[in-house]
């Protein structure tokens, strides 16, 4: 198996280095609407001192730390995946022995992640040095802390995100449920508005899904906002949302693979 | 021992959605779809023991891919069932999917961007071969389709038939008992076609392999099977030998014209005369095979012909002729 992975990634890192250009569009395209929010939050902070007690510095702060852990915890599975089961180029991938979403597009993925990771150094620089943010809360602890529950984070994301890419087997116009999907993750996972500026119901509710867990939590986790008690929640929900995806996931893919009808190749 | 496959009353419909032009067509497709059941596949029964070559024949659309599909795993049947190697194929069990292979098209198991060379290690991998069984194959492989002077470039920079040859050898590295071919030489000159055929036939006398295969080309088939299956509109026609065969099938060729002067000559009265949109210079006249000398000799002697050629009908006319009446 590790032979396998091993393998894959050489491929896979080939494959996206072949692509620069597409992954620097990307990457943009990614960074826009939180540097947007950042931007826009904080001149509204700077105009009335502070909004519901988030200042300036915890804006900028909040969505540096963002655009870190979104880059960790995102993925493209739908852009890279859904059109194989529309057109029929899964075939290839489907008979081979090992699972084509759980090896391939999975690593495919994670080489995509490495190299946008790379990209966002100095974008991330240049924002520092623009904003000057002050990052004294944040503890080594909490950064820790933070790992592996990005890690939990992404697998749960990916798998989720799998899920709704495999409904491709079902309907040709999948991209429509994953943009549906999308908003519901910028909305609550704390992307367009940090969490506890929300009203008090949005944010009971959000404490029990599974978006909260892609941004707001690792976030809070890095900048030490967190009490303890929250910090054990957020780990029980990360495990708890890791397992629903992973069954959610293998359920759809044992029911969609049964009506792939292999079309053109 | 049991059959390597055994397919039986195997059927599978699709569901194709079906809505007539226009608007207003448009808007109640919107809320109540309608779709019409196309048969690819009706029950469809037959037994392929070990080591056998078998050719499997048909029109387009008779239901030829549909079923080497199924047989491979990536298609569910609506109905019947087929055991492989004692397996239920589309259940997808590894262990299954490491003992046979499906080469279907150019565009299959070589990623596209990279070169071959990485997806044949690829494989390699996925398929847990060994390194020293691996060289042991490639070396094989490189030796009757040529390779290596391919494996360094992307593979969307290779014609059609390197890109085909690739597909062919990175889908036989894991030895495979059982090969299911969809149209193996497609793409190919007339010289690769042969080494092609020549490998398989090596291949299925050492490996003592089963091979089930479609072609457009007879030659791929005479040179190849001993037995045929014919299918057509998703039936079962034919099972069994193709010397047997021939007999059913009245043989005929295809007498190609083009006169120095004009067209207007009747070319009815030497034989029937055949429609080809891609080749409209030339008229084309059927005649019964043992015909061939004596027609050919007599239009050299009445008309001014400027080319003449003489070849095999396609093998779906063939077979269209031989079984739709």
């Amino acid at each position: 198996m590790f032979l396998i992975i091993k393998r894959l990634w050489q491929v896979n890192w080939a494959e996206q280095w072949q692509y620069r250009a597409n992954l620097i569009m990307y990457l943009l395209y990614w960074l826009v609407s939180p540097i947007i929010y950042l931007a826009v939050w904080t001149s509204i902070a700077k105009v009335k001192g502070d909004v519901n007690g988030f200042t300036v510095n915890d804006f900028t702060t909040y969505y540096m730390v963002l655009l870190i852990c979104d880059q960790i915890t995102s993925n493209i599975i739908i852009h890279t995946f859904a059109y194989k089961i529309q057109d029929g180029s899964l075939s290839g991938e489907l008979i081979r022995p090992i699972h084509p979403m759980l090896t391939n597009a999975l690593v495919n993925n994670v080489a995509f992640k490495m190299l946008t990771i790379m990209g966002l150094v100095p974008v991330w620089f240049i924002l520092f040095f623009l904003f000057k943010p002050d990052f004294s809360s944040v503890t080594l602890a909490g950064v820790l802390l933070s790992i592996p529950a990005m890690v939990l984070a992404f697998f749960t994301g990916f798998l989720l995100s799998a899920a709704i890419t495999s409904l491709a087997f079902w309907t040709t116009r999948v991209y429509s449920i994953h943009e549906f999907y999308f908003a519901l993750i910028l909305l609550f996972s704390g992307q367009f508005v940090p969490l506890t500026l929300m009203p008090q119901v949005i944010q009971n509710i959000t404490q029990y899904l599974p978006f909260q867990l892609l941004i707001y939590y690792p976030v809070q986790l890095i900048l030490g906002k967190l009490s303890a008690e929250q910090i054990t929640q957020g780990y029980v929900m990360s495990f708890v949302w890791f397992g629903i995806s992973l069954l959610f996931f293998n359920w759809v893919w044992r029911n969609g693979v049964k009506r792939y009808s292999a079309v053109g190749a | 021992m049991p059959p390597t496959i055994s397919v039986q009353q195997l059927s599978k419909t699709y569901q194709v959605p079906e809505r007539e032009g226009g608007f207003g067509a448009a808007v109640r497709g919107f809320f109540k779809r309608k779709y019409k059941d196309v048969k690819a596949v009706q029950q469809v029964d037959f037994k392929i023991e070990r080591g056998e070559v078998v050719g499997f024949l048909g029109p387009n659309g008779a239901g030829k891919t549909t079923t080497l599909k199924m047989l491979s795993g990536l298609l569910h049947p609506t109905g019947g069932g087929a055991n492989v190697l004692g397996f239920t194929p589309w259940e997808l069990n590894p262990e299954y999917l490491r003992s046979m292979t499906l080469v279907m098209g150019q565009r299959n198991r070589l990623s596209w961007d990279i070169p071959a060379a990485d997806s044949f290690l690829l494989n390699q991998a996925i398929y847990r071969i060994p390194d020293d069984e691996y060289k042991k194959t490639y070396k094989e492989l490189d030796e009757l389709l040529e390779l290596e002077p391919l494996m360094k470039k992307p593979v969307r920079n290779l014609s059609l038939g390197e890109r085909m040859k690739c597909e062919i050898a990175v889908g036989l590295l894991h030895r495979p008992k059982v090969l299911f071919l969809d149209e193996p030489t497609i793409g190919l000159d007339i010289s690769g076609q042969a080494r092609i055929r020549e490998f398989l036939r090596e291949y299925n006398k050492r490996t003592g392999a089963t091979i089930l295969l479609t072609s457009h080309y007879m030659a791929d088939v005479t040179a190849l099977c001993e037995r045929i299956i014919i299918i057509h509109h998703g039936q079962l026609k034919y099972d069994g030998g193709i010397n047997e065969l021939s007999h059913k099938i009245a043989p005929f060729k295809l007498i190609g014209v083009i006169l120095a002067e004009s067209n207007s000559h009747d070319l009815s009265k030497y034989g029937t005369l055949v429609q080809n949109e891609e080749d409209w210079e030339k008229q084309y006249i059927q005649v019964k095979a043992e015909d061939v000398t004596r027609i050919t000799s007599k239009l050299l002697a009445d008309l001014p012909i400027h080319d003449i050629t003489i070849a095999d009908p396609p093998i779906e006319d063939v077979i269209e002729q031989a079984f739709n009446s």
